[in-house]
């Protein structure tokens, strides 16, 4: 396409720069911290230290744990709302594709802060319960790992469901069809022919959702409060409370190492089926 | 045409030099009701002393940490910060002595305000009350023991340990289990078999008043600098007056070592302290007075820490203690409370 090679490249090196600034040279410097002990020398001991407080480990599983439920449930709703979207015709196709991005659109702070209304004692799902008898007193929903993973979930489903809808529309129109006149089942067409068709999608979801799910701060913050700490919120603890910043470079690290982790799972999983 | 351009260029060039060569005084503030201080504080004190102030904010950490990395070469020239984080800073050798004789008001401040960390290291500029605010119509309030009560469970908030706050309120709590209020590994424990009743630990007193007036929480313990914020409130809220008596502390000016600003370090300082500047910042509901000759209206004072008896009457954790417990208490906390 160029003219030649250090064309490209000189079109490359802004971007390259940037990077490298911006990006690459503050990774770097924060795995140099946490591989340091107090004396500066080459060490593990930030990560048997941090692993070592019981609070940390709890931490450590509830962010796993609450980034793997919202990945699942995202793909499960994800799936569907895929699958009905990519059906419609072009019209309504394009209205509720909209309506699926529409969210994205709107500050993450205050999507976050209308879930405290919804959940709140006053709010709409607590007016539902007591109103049909569920319960005589309001139900205690905030600063719960339910409200957590509830205000994770809405933040990032539309990643899935966009990534999918992309894997979906590639997916010729006749092969389902053709699949439920031979005989398949519902589950069959699915397992067999759209998720091994949509495994692209499911990646690039996947990853998106539980990074995003692992590395969000607003949503734990506001819904989970210090009773629901997860690895963000305890970082930010370490930095501004503690002034801690070999703990903060750890959890950093263990951060961007189970984003990178998911990704090749995910990979992984997708290229087995293959 | 010529001329006039040159002429314009000359005069740019001139309010070029003045304002290079003006004199800057950089101070490090609480970030809250900025607006409010540039009124009542700033503006007036730029006028007089023909200088500018350059002002950075942020939290405690974030501002101890600033003074802390750049104590070489010191960009902050004078900061506010409480009591303890201001001993924190005194011991790392990063303050300088204050010397009364160079502020003229001094001598009307309230004694336990001119030298609370000794050596002269701060002088207080204000006080702050804790008590619990809560629901009238839905609860009574008479000691700090009834937020762990059944009557609260499940409807109180705490403030975090790691805040100004959540020592305080674990004084009062000592007390009213019957200690002195200087071991909290009791209390702690306490607080903990209680944690599933407690609806959150609250860092912020604005994150407190969004959940009270939403009628999340119907108690907790708070600073009084943060009562106005309740008393706009449609919802019935009281300030208590339990029987153990309210907590409360104080924030103080330090001066940071060797910053070579010392002269209008110390005229700030001054007019901070000034009677005519605490009564506009008292009268503004920013900060409650440390100088005793201010006097303001019945109403002005409701909403603040305001008189010889209230501050006097006051339980007052020490700095040193602070400083000396602190981790041990947020580890305890960790393990036993947050879990």
């Amino acid at each position: 396409m160029f003219l030649n090679r250090s064309e490209g490249l000189a079109l490359a090196l802004p971007a390259a720069l940037f990077t490298f600034l911006v990006f690459l040279v503050p990774v770097g410097i924060l795995l140099s911290v946490a591989f340091q002990n107090e004396d500066g020398a080459l060490s593990l001991r930030g990560y048997l230290d941090f692993f070592a407080q019981p609070l940390n480990r709890a931490v450590f599983l509830r962010t796993l744990k609450l980034g793997v439920l919202v990945a699942l449930t995202s793909a499960v709703i994800g799936y569907l709302a895929a699958f009905c979207i990519v059906n419609l015709p072009p019209a309504s196709r394009g209205r509720i594709f909209g309506l699926v991005v529409l969210p994205l659109m709107i500050s993450p702070v205050a999507r976050t802060y209308a879930w405290i209304v919804i959940l709140g004692r006053t709010g709409i799902v607590n007016d539902v319960v007591v109103g049909l008898g569920l319960s005589d007193t309001p139900l205690r929903l905030l600063f719960t790992e339910t409200a957590v993973f509830i205000g994770l979930l809405q933040l990032f489903l539309p990643l899935m469901i966009i990534s999918l809808v992309s894997s979906m529309e590639n997916i010729p129109k006749d092969v389902v069809p053709a699949a439920r006149v031979l005989g398949a089942s519902w589950l069959q067409v699915f397992v067999r022919i759209i998720l091994p068709l949509t495994k692209e999608g499911l990646v690039i979801g996947g990853t998106l959702v539980f990074t995003g799910a692992l590395t969000a701060y607003i949503t734990p913050a506001i819904l989970g409060g210090s009773k629901v700490l997860m690895l963000e919120t305890l970082l930010y603890q370490k930095v501004n409370v503690s002034n801690d910043f070999v703990s903060a470079s750890v959890i950093a690290m263990i951060l961007i190492v189970m984003c990178f982790s998911a990704n090749l799972a995910l990979k992984r999983v997708a290229s087995v089926r293959r | 045409m010529t001329k006039s351009l040159a002429a314009l260029t000359f005069s740019a060039a001139l309010v070029a030099t003045a304002a290079a060569a003006q004199e800057t005084l950089t101070i490090s503030v609480y970030s809250f009701a900025q607006d409010a201080y540039k009124e009542a504080l700033y503006d007036p004190f730029e006028e007089i002393c023909g200088c500018e102030l350059v002002i950075e904010t942020g939290n405690s950490v974030e501002r101890m940490a600033k003074v802390e990395a750049n104590a070489a070469d010191p960009v902050i020239d004078l900061a506010v910060i409480s009591a303890h984080d201001a001993l924190s800073l005194a011991e790392k050798g990063l303050l300088q002595p204050i010397d009364p004789s160079r502020l003229s008001n001094f001598d009307k401040l309230y004694p336990a305000a001119r030298d609370p960390l000794g050596d002269n290291m701060a002088v207080g500029y204000t006080f702050y009350a804790s008590s619990i605010v809560y629901r009238e119509d839905l609860i009574d309030i008479d000691s700090w023991a009834d937020l762990l009560g059944d009557d609260l469970a499940g409807n109180v908030a705490l403030p975090n340990i790691t805040g100004t706050q959540g020592p305080l309120t674990l004084m009062m709590l000592d007390k009213a289990a019957g200690g002195d209020g200087s071991d909290f590994s009791g209390t702690i424990t306490a607080v903990g078999e209680e944690a599933d009743d407690i609806v959150t630990f609250y860092s912020r007193s604005s994150e407190l008043a969004q959940l009270m007036n939403q009628e999340e929480v119907i108690a907790a313990p708070v600073g009084r600098f943060a009562w106005s914020r309740f008393k706009s409130s449609p919802l019935p809220f009281a300030w208590a007056e339990p029987a153990e008596g309210q907590a409360g502390g104080m924030n103080v000016m330090i001066l940071t070592a060797d910053n070579g600003n010392e002269e209008l370090a110390y005229q700030l300082m001054d007019y901070w302290l000034s009677t005519e500047v605490q009564t506009r910042i008292a009268e503004a509901l920013i900060d409650s007075p440390a100088n005793a000759e201010v006097v303001v209206s019945d109403e002005v004072a409701e909403n603040l820490t305001y008189g010889a008896d209230l501050i006097n009457s006051l339980n007052i954790l020490a700095p040193d203690a602070i400083i000396a417990n602190r981790n041990a208490w947020v580890e305890q906390w960790n393990a036993e409370v947050i879990r």
